[in-house]
Order: structure tokens, then C-alpha cells, then sequence
């Protein structure tokens, strides 16, 4: 195998809430480009691993190192790590209290001190990608479920992160406005653009995803390529996860 | 004087009518600074107050922290815990003078009342930002946002506008608690009215007269607020930035524009 620049390693990554622990011992890399799609059943540890990545939860012990940097070490500057990995949220998170088109600048000039004019433009490219740029002027609570979903990956976007996290973009979405939030996941996968993504949903992990991680029981119980994975499961956990989607 | 009670009402309100109006002008004067200032002093402390400290901060800024928040907390705690009217005697005639601070009258009313509506207002605040949603906080740290930047444009815009019925709630108490300072002699309202009523030897009349001023004042103040958070929420309708007309009857988008690929 041809070793890649990693961007993202974990390293023996654990987190417990009191005594609980969730994530025991977690080790994968993220290279350059890779689209890693990490699947598990419900209270497996994948939104808790995604969270610790962007240390919205910080983790017990272990190493994120993000370009062979430590970002768990004291005195890291978090917020500028933040804004290099974008992130994208079951319940899409958007400010209520702003504009589609605000929503999306705000990042922007007041993070990476841009001018308002260069954010309004960059702003729009990226509203324009995910079909919202109709909307601009909407406030969030106007808009469909779906429809917030594309504004928050046009926001994570418009900082032009390194990597984009996605945190069940489509669980709390209909059927119909999952296949217009998937479509722009699509379009982002073919630009080459670096994504971990923790989904419920198969087949697309099965056709983007570069690597996929399946996760019980807060260890990482097996990985490896979408067609090793969905293909030739070799773990038993692995299979009976698997075969209950299939069969449905 | 006129025998019928209105034609009483009338003879007080033209014999001390304007020395009762002044006395509302200092009333609502009063209560305006008093719940501004109150605002911002309850801002501060709310804010300082939901100061998160996570586990990575040092020793000295959590130990500093702990020490403000302790203080603050006794400020509150004090405040609202004792009646304005024994505190605007213990600060006029007891505070003051001892620190060798000489304000007039108007100003030490000012001060008892921003510092009292402080108290409430720094509860109602933290409130208000415990009330915001943790996915908004999320959504700004996850873009980069500092504490002091997820505060100023995320968490206090939306806090604000859900505790506006409160910020009413409190200039109302205010235009009517004002009457309170008139035990360090402050001619507000209430001061004018009990000189107007002794004077005559008519309560009843005088007091018509008062009731109806201080109603005037808290229903318009109220209107007003009520007002102002319609214009806070922005209106229900917005206008679609595009020219395709199939986006405005169906509500959606289609990309990749099919338009574009038909010519």
C-alpha cells in the first residue's frame, strides 16, 4: 500500500462519561483525499468519535494529531484548528438568529477576517453548489428540513476546511430530503474534497466512501475498503449489522 | 369647588395637575435610566456568569473566575434578597456619606434602581442563555468561533430578544417602584400626588388623577416593547433571490439547474 500524507491520525483514542465509557482504545488515519464513512449501530461510539475529532467532547485519553500535531495538547489553540475542519450536524445547527446568506458569512469575516464582499461572493459560490441560492434572504426557521441541511454544508464549506465532518446529515430528514442532502455529498466526493462521515445510511457509504470504519460497541471492530466491508465482512458483528440493512 | 366627583377630579388636576405631570416626568425618567443601566449591568454579570471552565484551563484563570462569580453572586443574592426602599435609606443616608460620595438626589435614585433592576435582570439573562439551544453553540464553535464571538453574534441576539417580554416586565415594576425613592425625597410621581392630596384634603380625586397617569405610562411603555420584539423577529415572509419562477410556486430548488442544460 502507498503511503499517503495523513492529515488526521487517532491514536489510542478512549472517552468515558463518569464510568461509562464509550470509545475504548480507537486507531484509524485520514489521508489526503479519503472519504472514510464510519457505520455502527445506534450507541456504538461514531457520533461521540466524530465529536472528540473536532473536541466538541474531549476525549480521556489518547492523541488526535492533525498534520502530526497533537490538537489534545493544553495551549492548542482549538477555535483555529475548529476552523480548518468543518463540520455538519444531525440537527443542522444553523443560527437562528441570521440569514441563510449571513449564516454562511458570518464564519468568514468574523473567524477568518474576511471583507464582506469577499464572504458575500465566496458565501454565494457555495450556497450556489448546494441549489440555495435562492434563499438567501430566509431565515433558517423558514426553510425545510432539508434545505437546512444544504445552507449548513454551504456553511461549513465557505470556510474552505481541509476536511468536512458529517455527524448523520440525513437522520432527521424525510426520505425525499435525504436524496437532495445525499446528492450534494455526491457532487462534494467527486471534487476530491476529505470527509469522515458517520451515516446510517449503506448504500451511499457503500458508493463514496473510500474506507469504512464499523464501529460496536466503542471499538473500531472492523475496517477497510467499501468492498471488503459490505462485500466479505469477516467479523460476525460486522455481518449481522450488515445483513439486517441488506435484508431490509 | 364643584360638587360631582368628576368635576372634582378636574378642579385638583387644574390646581396641581402640572406639579403631578412633572412628578410622572421624573418617574418615567427615573425608571428608564434605571432599567437601561439595570440591563447592562445585568448583561455583564449573566454573562460572566455562564463563563464555561473546561478541564484544560489553568489553575489561575478558573481561581479567578470562582472569585467573580462568587462576588457576583452575593451581589445578586443581596439585592434582590432585601426591600429597595431599605436600601435607598442604608445607600442615601448611610453608604454614601460614609464613602465621602455627595450625589444629588436624582443620581443616588438612578443608582439604587440600575443596581437593584441589575440583580433581576443578571438572573434573567443567564436564563436567557441557558434557554439557547446547545446545537447553536455547537454550530459556532464548529466554524471556529471563540467563547467571545459565539456569545456576541449567536447566543446574545437570540438571548436578548427571549427575555424582551421580561426587559418589559421589569421597566413596568420600575415606572411604578419608582415611587419607592421617594423616602429619600425624590419628587416622582407618587411624591407630588400624597403633597397634592394632603394639601386639599382629597384622596380620592388626587389619586384618580395618579392611577390614570401611571396606567398611561406602563400601557404605552408596553406597546412600545411589544413593538419593538415584532421588529426583532423580522418579517414572516422572505423574497426568493431568483428569477425562476418554478421556484416560487413549488418552494424548491432544482440543481443542477435543468434550465441551463435545456438551452
Amino acid at each position: 500500500m502507498v503511503e499517503r500524507d495523513h492529515i488526521l491520525e487517532v491514536r489510542h483514542l478512549s472517552k468515558s462519561f463518569g464510568k461509562h465509557v464509550v470509545l475504548r482504545d480507537i486507531d484509524f488515519q485520514v489521508a489526503v483525499g479519503d472519504v472514510t464513512c464510519i457505520i455502527g449501530a445506534s450507541g456504538s461510539g461514531k457520533s461521540t468519535l466524530l465529536r472528540c475529532i473536532n473536541m466538541l467532547e474531549i476525549p480521556t485519553t489518547g492523541e488526535i494529531l492533525y498534520h502530526d500535531k497533537d490538537i489534545t495538547d493544553r495551549g492548542v489553540n482549538v477555535s483555529s484548528y475548529r476552523s480548518k475542519v468543518g463540520m455538519v450536524f444531525q440537527s443542522f445547527n444553523l443560527f437562528n438568529n441570521m440569514t441563510v446568506l449571513e449564516n454562511c458569512m458570518v464564519g468568514q469575516t468574523k473567524v477568518l477576517k474576511k471583507n464582506k464582499e469577499q464572504a458575500k461572493k465566496n458565501a454565494m459560490k457555495y450556497l450556489e453548489k448546494v441549489g440555495m441560492a435562492p434563499y438567501i434572504h430566509a431565515k433558517p426557521r423558514q426553510i425545510s428540513g432539508g434545505q437546512k441541511q444544504r445552507v449548513a454544508i454551504a456553511r461549513a464549506l465557505a470556510m474552505e476546511p481541509e476536511i468536512l465532518l458529517f455527524d448523520e446529515p440525513t437522520s432527521a430528514l424525510d426520505p425525499q430530503m435525504v436524496g437532495e442532502v445525499l446528492t450534494v455529498m455526491r457532487t462534494l466526493v467527486k471534487e476530491g474534497i476529505t470527509m469522515i462521515i458517520v451515516t446510517h445510511e449503506m448504500a451511499f457509504a457503500r458508493d463514496v466512501s473510500s474506507h469504512v470504519v464499523f464501529m460496536a460497541d466503542g471499538v473500531i471492530e472492523e475496517e477497510g475498503s467499501p468492498e471488503d466491508i459490505f462485500g466479505n465482512p469477516r467479523k460476525a458483528k460486522t455481518q449481522e449489522f450488515l445483513s439486517r440493512f441488506i435484508q431490509g | 369647588m364643584p360638587t360631582d366627583f368628576l368635576g372634582r377630579v378636574v378642579a385638583v388636576f387644574q390646581r396641581y395637575g402640572m406639579s403631578m405631570l412633572q412628578g410622572a416626568g421624573v418617574s418615567m425618567q427615573i425608571a428608564l435610566v434605571g432599567t437601561f443601566i439595570g440591563c447592562l449591568i445585568g448583561f455583564a454579570v449573566g454573562i460572566v456568569q455562564t463563563v464555561p471552565t473546561g478541564q484544560k484551563d489553568n489553575p489561575m484563570k478558573k481561581g479567578a473566575l470562582w472569585v467573580v462569580k462568587l462576588i457576583l453572586n452575593a451581589y445578586v443574592e443581596f439585592f434582590r434578597g432585601t426591600p429597595m426602599m431599605a436600601q435607598a435609606m442604608f445607600i442615601y443616608y448611610g453608604l454614601f456619606p460614609l464613602v465621602g460620595l455627595n450625589p444629588s438626589m436624582r443620581q443616588a435614585a438612578y443608582f439604587i434602581l440600575s443596581i437593584n433592576t441589575g440583580a433581576y435582570m443578571a438572573e434573567t439573562v443567564r436564563g436567557g442563555i441557558l434557554s439557547i439551544d446547545t446545537g447553536q453553540t455547537e454550530g459556532a464553535k464548529a466554524i471556529g468561533m471563540t467563547h467571545v464571538q459565539t456569545m456576541l453574534y449567536v447566543i446574545l441576539p437570540q438571548a436578548l430578544r427571549n427575555i424582551m417580554p421580561q426587559i418589559g416586565n421589569n421597566l413596568i415594576i420600575n415606572i411604578k417602584d419608582s415611587c419607592v425613592l421617594s423616602v429619600i425625597g425624590v419628587a416622582e410621581l407618587l411624591y407630588k400626588t400624597k403633597a397634592a392630596a394632603g394639601a386639599l384634603y382629597m384622596n380620592f380625586e388626587t389619586y384618580t388623577i395618579t392611577m390614570i397617569v401611571y396606567f398611561v405610562m406602563t400601557f404605552t411603555c408596553s406597546r412600545i416593547l411589544r413593538w419593538m420584539e415584532n421588529r426583532m423577529d423580522g418579517s414572516d415572509n422572505y423574497d426568493l433571490a431568483t428569477t425562476d419562477t418554478l421556484a416560487h410556486t413549488s418552494g424548491m430548488y432544482r440543481y443542477p439547474d435543468e434550465k441551463k442544460e435545456e438551452d
